[in-house]
This record gives structure tokens, sequence and C-alpha cells, in this order.
């Protein structure tokens, strides 16, 4: 079972980027960029500003992912999936509402926070924004975030429920309570996988027997390893 | 394609645990929606949600007591099964707390730590995911369960759905306006909010020669599936249905049914005035001309959020093997579209196949047919 990779898009600590500008490192352990609408978006954005921070990374790296791909711009609505994995989610923004909730008996409740307090919203966001109609989640996982949704995102393509589907993670820096728990390199990167190859394709993705997952043939067990194993073939 | 069956299913719900006492409350009218008591509710648009009774959280979430509950008598899990949990805010509860300055440990809040502790107590030890849909959660859960039995990436899936009655999402609901003053009216024309509620299922999925080698009886067949956006709002369902109506397309071609094969529908049915509106608005272009039995269970149960599509599929397997659907608890007086469609009494089930959709914020639309398993 094996997809096209036709784009990749990333928001990490060492900025935003797309595959075509190529990287020799997307994450590191450094502390995310402060995303304003100019950083992602040429024109005006009258929702960007009012996401929470965890939307806004999500957001930006989907629109690098499928700038890169050629597919950011659409007249009619396409049904393209997105499947992100994410390690806390919107924890961050969860904490943040809490905090209106605590004021004045909940009286003080922010509905425009609580509208973000769903680790799925920022898909929301994407679908309006660039016209995405299929399935979109996002996925907890266990075991090597990030390829627990990628390889749900092929099992997708290969029901043909979406000719495309984008899979990536998505994770903001921890939030204090949880600093010293989670540890892992914040950011979001996404994967434009197809069932055709576009016109800038970085080769291929699959699952292997045994479950693992391989890109251009080389054993990835994570994100980043694959998204470098996709450069190095270009 | 591998054909996908149900040979397990549990609920816990505000009526009980167990689909008995789940199905023989709604046939007989009955609702768990009473006055909260584990928060004040001065504040908030409404008094009432639909607590399970009895559930101690002691130091812990109340999501593992009531996990407890679920898995009592929920028979033995394949030790190679993949779980699949779809829970939209988990321990919830242990955040309210941490957030007061109680003594709580931040690792709890993690999902992947529900993860692990689900699975310890379900005794899985593959690969664990936990499915965010917002309120189609559990519906999309069990699609992608199928989806990998279906693609033979598995043989067996335990999907386990949990969510709570929280201050954390009482108040945000409140603060959109869209809670019931009272109790939900779900298809109501003076429906006027959503009720919410708490609750868990577990289902377990295996492939049909799983099932026939571990001797399992087949509660039922998962025979299609589908999900797709709005791509047009938040928080509020797209007025023209067409991310619902593809939903359902895409799971009566998944399943290779014509909509005649669908003998009723177990509707999101928040109550609120848009999602019912919207749901009538896509069954009608799907059933153009057909009065087929749909209902909603959150009159009599609440929404329960990430765990309604997983509770709602339950009680589908049994109104299949009943043979009728019950009764839409809160309904008085149907919206003028609804009628014929929604009953406040038990409707008769003359077919095969039941339709179960869930809808969310996000836009998210989510849809499973469930086929009658064993006689």
């Amino acid at each position: 079972m094996s997809a096209y990779l036709n784009g990749i898009g990333w928001v990490t600590g060492t900025g935003c980027g797309m595959g075509s500008q190529g990287s020799e490192l997307i994450f590191a352990d450094l502390p995310l960029p402060a995303l304003a609408r100019r950083d992602v978006f040429a024109e005006p954005n009258q929702r960007f500003g009012r996401m929470s921070d965890y939307a806004k990374l999500g957001l930006a790296a989907l629109a690098f992912a499928l700038r890169d791909a050629g597919l950011e711009s659409w007249s009619e609505k396409r049904p393209f999936g997105v499947v992100a994995g994410t390690r806390l989610g919107c924890l961050a923004t969860d904490l943040d509402y809490q905090r209106t909730v605590l004021l004045e008996g909940g009286g003080l409740a922010s509905p425009n926070l609580f509208a973000y307090t769903l680790a799925n919203c920022f898909l929301g966001d994407a679908a309006i924004q660039f016209g995405l109609t299929g399935s979109l989640l996002a996925v907890n996982e266990t075991q090597s975030a990030g390829l627990g949704a990628l390889t749900m995102a092929l099992d997708q393509l290969a029901l043909k429920e979406e000719p495309v589907v984008l899979a990536g993670v998505c994770d903001l820096t921890p939030p204090e309570p949880l600093a010293g728990v989670a540890q892992f390199h914040p950011g979001a990167a996404f994967l434009v996988l197809g069932d055709a190859p576009g016109q800038r394709c970085y080769g291929s993705v699959s699952v292997a027997a045994d479950g693992g997952i391989e890109c251009n043939g080389t054993r990835v067990e994570s994100m980043a390893e694959l998204i470098a194993a996709a450069l190095k073939e270009r | 394609m591998i054909e996908v069956c149900i040979t397990a299913a549990q609920t816990v719900t505000g009526l009980g645990t167990g689909l008995d006492p789940l199905f023989d409350g709604i046939m007989a009218g009955q609702s768990a929606v009473v006055p909260v008591e584990r928060f004040a509710t001065a504040r908030y648009l409404s008094p009432n949600a639909c607590c399970v009774p009895g559930v101690e959280a002691g130091g812990d979430s109340l999501l593992y007591p009531l996990l407890e509950r679920l898995m009592e008598d929920f028979p033995a899990v394949p030790a190679d099964c993949r779980l699949l949990l779809a829970s939209t805010k988990g321990p919830v509860d242990l955040m309210e707390r941490l957030q007061r300055g109680e003594a709580v440990d931040p690792a709890e809040l993690a999902m992947e730590r529900v993860l692990s502790r689900v699975a310890g107590r379900c005794g899985t030890t593959g690969p664990a995911l936990n499915v965010n849909a917002a309120c189609a959660s559990s519906t999309l859960a069990l699609a992608r369960a199928a989806q990998m039995i279906a693609l033979g990436r598995c043989e067996a899936a335990l999907v386990v759905c949990l969510d709570l009655v929280s201050e954390f999402v009482f108040s945000g609901f409140s603060a959109l306006q869209a809670l019931s003053p009272t109790r939900c009216r779900p298809f109501d024309r003076n429906r006027d909010g959503l009720t919410l509620g708490e609750g868990g299922a577990a289902l377990l999925l295996m492939s049909r020669e799983r099932a026939r080698r571990e001797e399992c009886k087949v509660l039922g067949v998962v025979a299609g599936w589908g999900a797709a956006n709005d791509a047009t709002h938040i928080t509020a369902p797209a007025r023209d249905a067409c991310g619902l109506i593809q939903t359902v397309r895409q799971a009566l071609a998944r399943a290779g049914l014509t909509t005649d094969a669908i003998a009723a529908v177990s509707a999101h049915g928040t109550a609120t005035p848009y999602n019912d509106q919207m749901e009538v608005t896509a069954l009608r272009a799907l059933f153009p001309g057909r009065n087929l039995p749909v209902h909603s269970v959150k009159g009599a149960i609440g929404h329960t959020l990430g765990a309604a599509g997983g509770i709602e599929a339950a009680l589908a397997l049994k109104c299949l093997e009943v043979g009728v659907l019950p009764p839409t608890v809160g309904l008085v007086e149907p919206d003028p579209e609804g009628v014929g469609l929604v009953s406040d009494a038990a409707q008769d089930i003359n077919g095969d196949f039941v339709l179960s959709t869930n809808s969310g914020f996000g836009g998210v639309n989510a849809a499973v047919i469930l086929g009658r398993g064993d006689a």
C-alpha cells in the first residue's frame, strides 16, 4: 500500500518551510515562531487573528504543504482528507479557556476560546480556508507520533475514500504543567499524499508488510525521519 | 474487502449499565436528565445534565470508574486487538482540579497516558489511537477500526468511547447559547438547545473469519462508513447539509447499498435549532418520498459528545435485533419538516440495515451503516 508524496510543509523551531525550499533540519529544540497572518497568507484573513496558537500552527503547516504541492488555490471544494497526529492536542488552549471559567462562577467563559478546545478544530479552519470536504480528524497516539496518522491516511487512499489525504503532526511547546513531563520537539509538519504523482513529487510513502513506514524504500521511525528521507531523495 | 463484524457491545449511560436498561428505558420514555450536583450551575443557561449515577472519582478522574463500569461484564478482548479510543476531552475533570490548585499529576492530562490506562484495563497490547473528531469521534473511530480490519491490517479492534459531564464543557456550550434551559427536545418544533450527558460504549470488531475462529456470536456487521466535512463553519452545520449528504452517500457506496436498504436512522439529533434542521434537510434529500423511522437518544441520555456515536451504534444493534426503533424522548410536537420521520412512539424496523450519523464542531460529519447479525 503506497502513495505519492506530493508536498511537504512545516512550522517548527527552525521556522516556516516547504519541501521545495529544502532543509537540513526540520524539527529542533527551539522555540516556535510567533505566527502572524502575513507569515502564512499574503491576503488579509479575518479568521487567523482570532485562532488559538495551536490552530494557527496547524493551519499554517497545512497551508505550506498544500502550497508546496501546488494545491493551495481552489475554486470548487475538494474531497481531500486530513489526519493530524498530536501528542497534547489543544491542551494549552484548554488551560487558557479553563482560566476564563474560573472567573465569576463561569459567567465569563469565552465562547471563542471554547470553540478551539478540540484537537480537531484547526482542521475545520483548514476545511474552510482550503475547501476540503474529506474526512478530517486528529489522533493521539501511543507510539511514533505521526506515523499512526500517516498509516490511517494511507488506508484512506487505499480504500479510495479520497484522492488526496494530508497527514502529519501538530503540537505546541508543552504548557507549563507538562513542560517537564512531555518531551518532544514542538511544531507542525504535513505531507500531501496522493494516488497520482503531483507536479512536485518527492517519491513514495508506503506501509511495509510488518506495518512499518517506508519513504522511498528507507525505513523511518518518525515524521522527522520521513521528511529527511524525502528531501534527501530530492 | 474483508467483512467486519461486531461481536460484543456494551454501554454505560445515565439510564444504567448495559444495552437492556438503555433500550428498555428509552422504550419506556425515561430520561436521565437531572440537576447537576458536580458543580454550581447558577451562572449557566441550564441546571441540568445526564450524569451516570453512583460513579465516584476518589482521587482519580471519573473517566476510570466509568471505564471500569463499562468493561465489568465485557467479554475478554484478544490481546492482539487494536485499540481505538474516542474521547473529546478525556480526564477533563483532572485539568479542572489542577487549575483550581489541587494536587494532580500533570502527566495524567496527556491523552497518551489515558490510552495506556485504557489499554491496560482492556487487555490490549498493540498500538492505540485516540480519535478526535468532536461529536463524531466515536463514529469515526468505528469507521477507522472497520477500515483497518477491511484492509487486513488487523483481525480485531476494540473501540472504546468515553466522555464526562464537566464544568469545562458545560460552561462552553452555555457561553455559546447552545444549552436547553430545561431538557432537550430533539426534532421538536420548539426545541431550544442540547442537554449534556456522559457515558461510554465499548464495541469489539472482528473479521468474519476471526469471529468464527473465536466462536463469537456476531451481533451485527459494519457494512459501510463515510465521513465528510462541511467546509462551511467552525461551530455550526451547513444549512444545505452538504457534508452529511456526502457522508451518507459515501457510506452507502462502501456498503454497496441503495437508500432503499436503509430501514431506520439513528440521527445525531442534538436538539439545537440548526443541527436538527440540517439533519432533516439531509434525510429529505437522501430519502425523497420516504418516511423512514428516525430517532435521537439525546432526550433520554443527553449529548455524550465523543461517546455519542458509540452508544448509538451499540443501541442500533439492539434495535436491529428486536426490530424496533425506540421513541425520541423529549419530542412533543415534531418540526413540520420532520413529521413522518421522528416520533414520540416506538417505530417498527422493516429491514436489515440501520444508518447511524453524527456531526460536530469543525464541520465534521460521520456515518456508519450497521447490518443485522446472527439470528
